[in-house]
């Protein structure tokens, strides 16, 4: 067995009592990735906030290239050559790339900035993994994909050769995480040893050679990862449960046609064409998920169904009734529920109490107000019927949502959205960011909206979200709709068209030239 | 209201106390450096504000505009709406005040309602002018409401200078609205405390029940960001110069009242300090209508007080502003400390309140 470059032993770490890892145990073999799997709350970024110096445990050891390590700060952890990427990047974005990196360390010119030497280095690097980034352009103009690998190569220049990454892949496009993967292994073959947080069994399996489960804070097993593995083992290691990865189709053909799309077109922030000419019908009782690469118009999309965007053309219609370019507040009185992409800025009031939230959208309207006076009484009841039927952890109606972990903020926004009976449900990545137990309940939510007459539309970037659930699935690129397939289509078909095949060549090509301006 | 939440309010009181005693701590370290015993000066202070009945109705006195304004100014901060522009909305509401009293030709008991009315108009007009200039060009509303405090205050001395100078006076005022319209003096001609107070109840008794109206709860989403008041099927347009109108509005009435309960003419300086007092009065309140109250009382106390702790000492008056400006330091010092170390948490215990156990 090759030597271990990280070694924890009895990690216990209590916050409130509470014990966020409980006599965890931990190994890293020099020049491996090492799976960290768990649910949300798990206390998967604990342990590694532990090995980084942000936290100190309350018992245990770390050992460091078989040597014990005090690690008091992450000053101390970087010098011991560990280098960590955050779910949320630390990156000044007006500064440039070479400007960002600088601010971690001296220069080697006193009182003169080393930007010229250290741009160099920054490029050599770049390119021998292959990362693109020039050292001088500026964070803000960076794709979110360009912005981690700054933040990844940013380590590595620091000598960092232990790396820890918090779920790098949950702001990646499918593409960019196949690529982001081959620079792992790359860097893996190159010695570095890499630790990947995640909740996602499909990249434990495709790169991982080791993973490390914990579940409620407490280590349930250290595994290699060999085709023996399945997913349901993982889960069932993760959850403590068997996990429902399939739903029941549609069992009545779906109804009327309730909401439809003809030829919408409408601008993206930047005033650029973000969707053209695009054409949907949904059914009373179906669900249809659109398919695609993230940024393809499928915010835009969701907006203009909500009233959040105007389109510039076409026309939209709700059980036959023109509904085009209203405002937001008359599609919620249609009954138009919808679960944004956004949870934290579009979908909730952070600051309100939970309570609140959930009557964000029918605080003016009866039962919940009377005479113009919102009802204290009839607020807490809709809270503790929320809180039984949907499951919302948290220790009262009074508590901030801003303090719920992420799967129950989603929970609290299902409430919402599904109490009103909606006729249409327009979700935007219901399930982004959640673990699979909560990701499964979302998902088991709008199934039964579903069998309950309303017409669903899932947007989500994952493929296989949309394979479960879909009755149809429409695929969208650069803003057009590519085609529109039945349930149980070959993946590889919808993947081709998620890429935009089928366009005309002419179209692909301007396509590409548009985004190599941007 | 749950244990937590008591929680939570007991705390936000005891840091609130904590840093006004803290202002008051320095405060009395300064009294020590210009050579005085701080001991006597706040003994003098507290006689001076509460040491008999005059006192304590002058309080009132300087508690009526203080407490409206407070509450009109944190209608608008509540919408995350920097509406620093009390001065400006509390002239604009006296000079027409003053105007429609002394010029408009109908009877007497007629320009009271209608003088009252124009007062509330125009306050909320001049508060809804920077609303509408930041829905439609995004202009920042701390900068437009600076700003307009500049033309009302100058727009008074041009008026008491000009148009609407005493004919029989050389000084810079107008003449004194007639005896008939002035508000009725509650303890006798030798006390100032004027019928306002009822208005001021009023006012206090609608602004409980506000932030619970279907127009509150709107108004309370819209400072919970653009996009989730959008989403939520609000025109944040409409509703952000809506909100400057009430602000404004309530402080243009507070501009009525001081006409006719106390100043009842127009001259320089009428506004005093108001409108700075009632922004520093609605941060120390939290915005909330109780703590509001009480930092309006506490204020009134502060500013009679030192007025005659300079009478009675050697302490210069300079001293209550001192303490003013460190208690809007530590209003926002406050804010960063409690949310850094977060005294909640030594109260939680239930399992699962962590934000950081992910």
């Amino acid at each position: 067995m090759a030597s271990l470059a990280v070694k924890m032993r009895g990690i216990t770490k209590v916050f409130n009592g509470v014990n966020a890892n409980d006599h965890v145990d931990f190994d890293l073999r020099k020049g491996s990735i090492h799976g960290l799997l768990g649910e949300n709350g798990a206390g998967k970024t604990t342990l590694m906030n532990v090995l980084y110096g942000l936290y100190q445990p309350e018992e245990g050891t770390i050992a460091i290239n078989g040597r014990t390590a005090e690690i008091s700060s992450p000053t101390k952890a970087i010098a011991l050559g560990i280098g960590m990427v955050h779910q949320h990047f630390m990156l000044a974005r007006p500064l440039t790339v070479v400007e960002n990196v600088m601010l971690s360390r001296k220069s080697r010119r006193g009182i003169f900035l080393d930007t010229k030497e250290t741009a160099r280095e920054l490029r050599e690097l770049s390119d021998r993994y292959r990362m693109g980034i020039d050292p001088y352009s500026k964070i803000w103009q960076l794709s979110v994909g360009e912005q981690q690998r700054v933040e990844i190569l940013s380590a590595i220049y620091l000598g960092a050769e232990i790396l820890i990454l918090d779920e790098p892949t949950a702001v990646l496009t499918p593409q960019e995480t196949e690529i982001f993967f081959d620079t792992l292994r790359e860097m893996r073959d190159d010695g570095k040893s890499i630790i990947l947080i995640t909740h996602k069994l499909e990249e434990i399996l495709s790169i991982v050679d080791e993973v490390t489960v914990l579940r409620l804070g407490k280590l349930i097993g250290a595994k290699a990862v060999d085709e023996t593995i399945t997913k349901d083992d993982l889960t069932r290691m993760m959850v403590g449960r068997e996990v429902l990865f399939h739903f029941p189709p549609l069992t009545r053909d779906p109804g009327d046609i309730r909401f439809r799309l003809d030829g919408i077109s409408a601008m993206n922030d930047k005033g650029l064409v973000a969707l053209k000419d695009f054409s949907l019908e949904l059914r009373e009782g179906e669900i249809v998920g659109l398919a695609g690469v993230d940024g393809n118009g499928q915010k835009e999309l969701c907006e203009v169904m909500t009233g959040l965007r105007p389109s510039v053309a076409g026309k939209m219609t709700l059980d036959g009734e023109d509904v085009t370019n209203h405002e937001p507040a008359f599609y919620i009185q249609k009954r138009i529920s919808h679960i944004p992409e956004d949870r934290h800025a579009t979908g909730l009031a952070l600051n309100w109490s939970l309570k609140n939230n959930l009557i964000l959208k029918s605080f003016a309207r009866p039962p919940i107000n009377r005479n113009h006076l919102v009802q204290t009484k009839k607020v807490e009841e809709n809270w503790l019927q929320a809180e039984k039927d949907y499951q919302i952890l948290a220790i009262d109606g009074d508590e901030q949502v801003r303090c719920l972990s992420g799967g129950n903020q989603q929970k609290v926004i299902l409430a919402r959205e599904l109490n009103c009976e909606p006729s249409v449900l327009i979700a935007n990545q219901p399930t982004r960011g959640l673990d699979v137990g909560a990701a499964e309940y979302v998902r088991t939510r709008i199934i039964n909206a579903r069998n309950r007459g309303c017409a669903c539309f899932v947007v989500s970037a994952d493929l296989e979200e949309i394979l479960q659930l879909s009755d149809r699935i429409a695929v969208i690129y650069g803003g057009r709709l590519m085609g529109i397939l039945p349930r149980g289509s070959d993946p590889l078909e919808i993947g081709a068209l998620m890429m935009g095949k089928g366009l005309e060549e002419k179209l692909e090509e301007r396509e590409l030239e548009q985004q190599n301006i941007h | 209201m749950s244990n937590r939440t008591s929680i939570k309010v007991a705390l936000e009181i005891v840091g609130t106390v904590l840093m006004v005693v803290g202002a008051l701590l320095i405060g009395a370290v300064l009294v020590v450096l210009s050579e005085n015993n701080p001991i006597e000066a706040y003994q003098a202070m507290i006689a001076g504000a509460f040491g008999s009945k005059q006192k304590i109705a002058e309080v009132v006195v300087k508690l009526i505009p203080i407490l409206i304004m407070s509450l009109g100014v944190s209608i608008a901060f509540k919408a995350q709406l920097w509406n620093i522009g009390a001065g400006g909305q509390f002239l604009m509401g006296s000079i027409v005040s003053v105007a429609i009293a002394l010029y408009v030709p109908v009877p007497i008991w007629l320009r009271i309602p209608l003088s009252f009315a124009a007062a509330i108009v125009v306050g909320a007009g001049w508060a809804a002018l920077a609303g509408w200039l930041k829905a439609r060009f995004s202009a920042n509303e701390v900068i437009t409401t600076l700003m307009l405090n500049y033309i009302a205050h100058y727009l008074l001395l041009y008026l008491i200078n000009g148009p609407m100078q005493d004919p029989y006076s050389d000084l810079s005022q107008t003449d004194v609205i007639p005896d008939g319209m002035r508000l009725t003096k509650l303890l006798g001609p030798t006390f100032r405390l004027h019928s306002g107070l009822f208005i001021m109840i009023a006012v206090v008794v609608l602004m409980i029940f506000f932030w619970r109206t279907t127009l509150g709860y709107r108004i309370d989403l819209t400072g919970q960001g653009e996009k989730v008041a959008t989403y939520s099927g609000i025109n944040v347009n409409r509703t952000v110069i809506l909100t400057m109108g009430l602000s404004g509005g309530l402080i243009g009435l507070a501009g009525w009242i001081e006409i006719f309960g106390i100043q009842f003419r127009l001259l320089d300086g009428i506004a005093g300090g108001l409108g700075n007092t009632a922004t520093i009065v609605a941060l120390l309140g939290s915005l909330n209508v109780y703590g509001v109250i009480a930092a309006a009382i506490f204020f009134s106390a502060l500013l009679c007080g030192g007025a005659s702790m300079k009478r009675m000492t050697d302490v210069p008056y300079s001293v209550v502003d001192v303490i003013q400006g460190l208690i809007i330091i530590f209003v926002i010092a406050k804010n960063v400390v409690w949310d850094r170390c977060d005294p909640m948490k030594l109260f939680s215990k239930k399992k699962g309140y962590s934000q950081h156990a992910e």
